[in-house]
């Protein structure tokens, strides 16, 4: 097992994060991609939102629209799939219970990626981001890099440092870099390598001659401030070593919504995240329907505090829904499927969902007993009153529904098996 | 520092294994008095799964294994996590697909074994040279 270090040093941040998350996820279970150009392609189809390394070799850019790729595939042996997001929920469930293990300190920071607080001597920490790395890909099979700094800003940037130079062999240690190699990245770097820093906000900064990260670690922080914003100080302020990003606990992203929450006080009870669930289910509700989205892969997790001395838990579960949804009801009820996993007594000190395949509402109406006041018209225990009487396959809502995992709303015909959630897709293993 | 990942609900419709086995008298004469007690479900998640975030289930084509109760159409639990040794049965990646064989160690190298006479041994030089995905732990053979 593997263990924490002891240290007095100050405590540093690990950016953990999966090479090319989706194409590494299809090749986990399908060798035969393996060194094949691959790219998966967006909700119905449309482009190209991972590339393998190999698929990005051939000048295929992220959103390439697949309709322009297609008459080359054959040409290129490019190999393209459709979306598969219970997969992909389900393979970071598994890193982020795995990386649990190493740090009692882990923000799950968006389906792919984590911070993870860390301690130890410069070697210490290598030692640690190898180990990590090893063990996801063994474990779980697929590869990460590993980037370990004072700030997470510095974090991502040695994560990103780790996956473009193969001289750190996928672990970068911030300290551990040469002062004067360190120099000479940050000339280089153009500022918009910079986590939170694109668009707009590069031009403005360029206008002020701000054009690589050295040139904005020497910019005036208060100056920065008031030209632009506090977070960009922040930003300034990480790049110089001084953490002051907190745990963001609220996020929206092109694909994913994250929320999470610190409880003010430990809930020790499998019955107590019930009703915590309950409440994230509403509130991840509230937020998809803000930005007129609907979900339909949901992950829940808990976790215990990582300041307590007592015994530490990431119970983590990916659920895929029965339709596209942003209804609280359907929400809570696939994050209650975590609670078999609460462990009574543990002192739990937050929770968390995390929404995937998210697309906009109303692509499509829904059909009749699928809207989404079906609570309101008692829809919703009738359902559940013929399913306990005739079985879970009788009726399309609730367990029979996620279970049979009706996909009818989107275009996804090169779909690979969803192996890790549906029992009729499991992989197959040759015997001959 | 111990660590709990407790077992996941792998389909949110039905956990993989949650067996109703109640401990109901079978024999004439009295109840068993465990019944009134019974307090849960036998979970196979938790005699069957030692690490449930390295554990896949996998199902086999081919008759390959047969002479290891492993047949056409079983699942196997496979653990990505253990070691492979010399005797077990793992999931190695040949020609780009998932192929269950029994691994042997030996001083003049790695040996793939079916276990049906119909199939060849596949030699291999040494481990390095071969991708383990896993190392299956429990057939569930079909019966």
């Amino acid at each position: 097992m593997p263990k924490t270090v002891p240290m007095r040093r100050m405590p540093q941040i690990a950016h953990v994060d999966v090479n090319c998350f989706y194409a590494s996820a299809e090749r986990a279970f399908d060798p035969s991609l393996e060194g094949r150009p691959l790219v998966v392609l967006s909700n119905n189809d449309g482009c190209a939102v991972t590339r393998s390394p190999e698929a990005k070799a051939l000048g295929i850019a992220t959103g390439e629209p697949w309709f322009k790729l297609a008459p080359r595939a054959k040409e290129w042996g490019l190999v393209a799939k459709s979306s598969n997001y219970e997969l992909y929920g389900d393979i970071s469930s598994r890193v982020m219970e795995l990386l649990a293990r190493y740090s009692a300190w882990l923000e799950v920071y968006s389906i792919d990626e984590a911070f993870l607080g860390v301690k130890g001597s410069p070697d210490q920490l290598l030692a640690l981001g190898h180990r990590m790395k090893a063990a996801v890909r063994r474990h779980v099979g697929v590869p990460v890099c590993v980037g370990v700094a004072p700030t997470k800003t510095l974090a991502k940037l040695c994560n990103k440092w780790a996956k473009n130079n193969p001289a750190f062999n996928g672990v970068c240690l911030w300290e551990s870099v040469p002062a004067d190699v360190r120099a000479a990245l940050l000339v280089r770097l153009p500022v918009d390598e910079i986590w939170g820093i694109a668009g707009r906000l590069t031009k403005r900064l360029n206008v002020l001659g701000i054009f690589t990260v050295q040139d904005l670690v020497n910019a005036d922080p208060v100056m920065i401030r008031d030209k632009f914003s506090v977070v960009l100080m922040r930003t300034v302020l990480e790049l110089r070593g001084t953490p002051c990003i907190p745990m963001e606990e609220e996020r929206i992203g092109r694909d994913q919504l994250i929320f999470s929450r610190s409880f003010a006080t430990p809930v020790t009870t499998a019955a107590g995240l019930r009703e915590v669930f309950s409440i994230y289910g509403q509130q991840a509700s509230a937020r998809l329907s803000k930005h007129g989205l609907q979900a339909k892969v949901l992950t829940a997790f808990a976790a215990t505090s990582p300041f307590r001395q007592h015994e530490q838990a990431y119970p983590s579960v990916c659920v895929p829904l029965p339709m596209p949804t942003a209804d609280p009801v359907l929400l809570t009820r696939a994050a209650h499927a975590l609670l078999p996993n609460i462990r009574e007594g543990l002192k739990y000190a937050k929770a968390g969902l995390l929404l995937t395949d998210l697309r906009p509402t109303g692509n499509q109406p829904p059909l009749e007993p699928f809207e989404n006041r079906h609570e309101e018209r008692g829809i919703g225990p009738l359902l559940e009153e013929v399913s306990r009487r005739f079985g879970r396959s009788s009726i399309g809502l609730g367990h029979g529904g996620i279970r049979s995992g009706l996909d009818w709303t989107m275009k996804r015909d090169m779909r690979s098996p969803r192996y890790t959630t549906h029992w009729d897709e499991l992989p197959l293993v040759k015997a001959a | 520092m111990g660590v709990i990942v407790g077992p996941r609900v792998i389909d949110a419709g039905a956990s993989l294994f949650s067996v109703l086995i109640s401990p109901v008298a079978v024999a004439a004469g009295f109840p068993s008095p465990a019944q009134d007690y019974f307090d849960g479900r036998i979970d196979l998640n938790a005699h069957l799964i030692k690490d449930i975030t390295s554990t896949f289930v996998v199902r086999v084509t081919g008759d390959s294994m047969e002479g290891a109760g492993i047949s056409d159409g079983d699942e196997l639990i496979v653990n990505r996590a253990l070691e492979p040794k010399d005797g077990s049965v793992v999931i190695a990646v040949l020609d780009g697909e998932l192929t269950v064989k029994r691994l042997r160690i030996t001083r003049t190298g790695v040996v793939l074994q079916a276990e049906n006479p119909k199939y060849r041994d596949i030699h291999v030089p040494a481990l390095a040279e071969l991708t383990i995905w896993g190392v299956a732990t429990r057939c569930l053979h079909h019966v």
